[in-house]
């Protein structure tokens, strides 16, 4: 495909990290849901302290590892299918793997409303990870690993808070001042990962790996995660 | 070290042995039809920054083996910027293998550097059952980690396909000192024990609601999950006797409460 002007990679990356583009992810919570039954997160400030574990240590750091993986490899569809594999293997409980999986093949599905009018876009995997459908894409439309990295990390994390907001509830506002507080900890997360490689997966995030699968047998439940 | 086994008859008998350096096998006495128990060894008393240990078991079609470590490891300080103790262990399973990885406690100090590797390549039909737990600083010895380097990766790779690639990492030029990460209600909750299990094939799926069950019955603070052929558990505990007892009642879910190796009650 030709080379989008800036202009047009920073219009699709807006797109696509959008919470109206259709990867469904409002339906899912990363275990927030269970975290909120059991108490673990109870206000802005412990939302706060939990969004920042799971960037630091948890799927926020992975997941930047991984889109930046993929992106670097968009052109090349047999490494493409053994980052998809590895990203699957990462998935810490069945329903992470489910949400990680369903908004990727949705993401996707949305791009090829773009792949009509220039191309088509990178041979993904019909099973693909979140992440690694983001980072093939962009790094295939010409949006800067950096970028996707951030737009990525933020949607994220923006879309985990608004779970907790209707969870615990919070007050609209609250939920943005954790936002905003984040800001910090997603650059950091996404600047270390820029130099990291496979090598470097992994992290120690293990209360929330138990969240997400105790959420598994919540007894009620909003969110598929 | 290097250790193959196969069946034969009812028994599964040792094949290859090679072994060199500190690390030494021990194939205790076992009732005829029993599972082959191998108990590893370190000699030199500990891991420290440096060593470089690799061991290889191979399971034969249909042999079943328990692999176990003769105490709990011990993984000491290391000076900053010397190399992390570096730690490999294969195992291979071909059809209808059964092997049981019940490593006992890995104790990490303050200042400990880890990069440990478990590489498990199983047939399809095969069945791998594994355990790992890692102490992080003994809370009775009055042992806070603050300084930690870690790598600690199970990768399982079913039928060719990578399973599960489990990573746990710790990097202070990330994280800080490991006492504050692990405060953090998503990490650690300030609890100083974490165990993994891991089961892989035959019965995985049909267990997982057993396991579950046991885990509320004796109030452990853990959750388990299965999918695509892997059931895997997290359980975190304040201490490390705490993480065994919970753990051994997991286990005795899982391996229909047939003894676990001698070593184990030592």
């Amino acid at each position: 495909m030709t080379t989008p002007i800036p202009e047009t990679a920073l219009l699709r990356l807006l797109a696509w990290l959008s919470p109206a583009f259709p990867t469904g992810g409002f339906a899912y919570s990363q275990g927030i849901e269970w975290a909120v039954e059991a108490g673990s997160i109870t206000d802005g400030a412990s939302l706060h302290a939990w969004l920042a574990d799971m960037l630091a240590a948890g799927s926020g750091f992975s997941d930047a590892v991984l889109l930046r993986l993929a992106h670097a490899a968009h052109d090349d569809p047999a490494r493409l299918g053994a980052i998809a594999e590895l990203a699957a293997a990462c998935a810490p409980a069945r329903e992470r793997l489910a949400e990680s999986e369903n908004q990727g093949s949705a993401f996707v599905l949305a791009l090829r409303a773009w792949a009509l009018q220039d191309g088509p876009f990178p041979a993904l995997p019909a099973k693909c990870a979140y992440p690694v459908a983001v980072g093939a894409a962009c790094g295939a439309a010409g949006i800067t690993a950096d970028l996707a990295c951030l737009g990525f990390l933020q949607a994220v994390t923006a879309n985990l808070i608004s779970a907790a907001v209707r969870l615990v509830p919070l007050g609209q506002s609250a939920g943005l001042a954790v936002l905003a507080a984040l800001e910090e900890g997603i650059a950091a997360t996404a600047a270390a990962s820029r130099t990291a490689g496979e090598e470097d997966l992994g992290g120690f995030a293990f209360a929330a790996d138990i969240a997400a699968m105790r959420h598994e047998t919540q007894y009620t439940r909003l969110f598929r995660s | 070290m290097r250790i193959s086994v196969r069946r034969r008859g009812a028994e599964t008998a040792l094949e290859d042995f090679y072994q060199q350096g500190c690390l030494k096998a021990r194939l205790p006495r076992i009732a005829p039809g029993d599972a082959r128990e191998i108990v590893a060894l370190n000699s030199s008393g500990g891991i420290a920054a440096g060593d470089d240990l690799a061991i290889a078991y191979t399971a034969g079609p249909d042999s079943r083996l328990i692999l176990a470590n003769q105490a709990a490891e011990r993984c000491y300080r290391a000076l900053p910027g010397a190399e992390p103790a570096r730690l490999r262990n294969r195992i291979t399973l071909a059809h209808g293998a059964e092997v049981e990885w019940l490593a006992q406690e890995t104790i990490l100090f303050d200042g400990a550097a880890l990069d440990r590797r478990l590489e498990i390549a199983m047939a399809a039909d095969a069945r791998f059952l594994g355990v790992e737990m890692l102490i992080f600083g003994r809370a009775a010895m009055g042992e806070t980690v603050r300084d930690l380097r870690l790598a600690d990766t199970i990768r399982l790779v079913r039928d060719g396909r990578l399973v599960l690639h489990d990573a746990v990492r710790f990097d202070p030029t990330r994280h800080g000192t490991a006492d504050r990460a692990f405060a953090g209600a998503a990490t650690l909750a300030a609890n100083r024990a974490m165990a993994t299990i891991l089961l892989a094939g035959g019965d995985s799926g049909a267990m997982l609601d057993p396991l579950r069950m046991k885990l509320a019955e004796i109030g452990a603070y853990g959750g388990a999950s299965a999918w695509n052929g892997i059931m895997l558990a997290r359980i975190l505990a304040p201490d490390g006797a705490t993480l065994r007892r919970n753990v051994t009642a997991a286990l005795a879910v899982l391996r229909g409460d047939r003894a676990l190796p001698r070593v184990w009650h030592c």
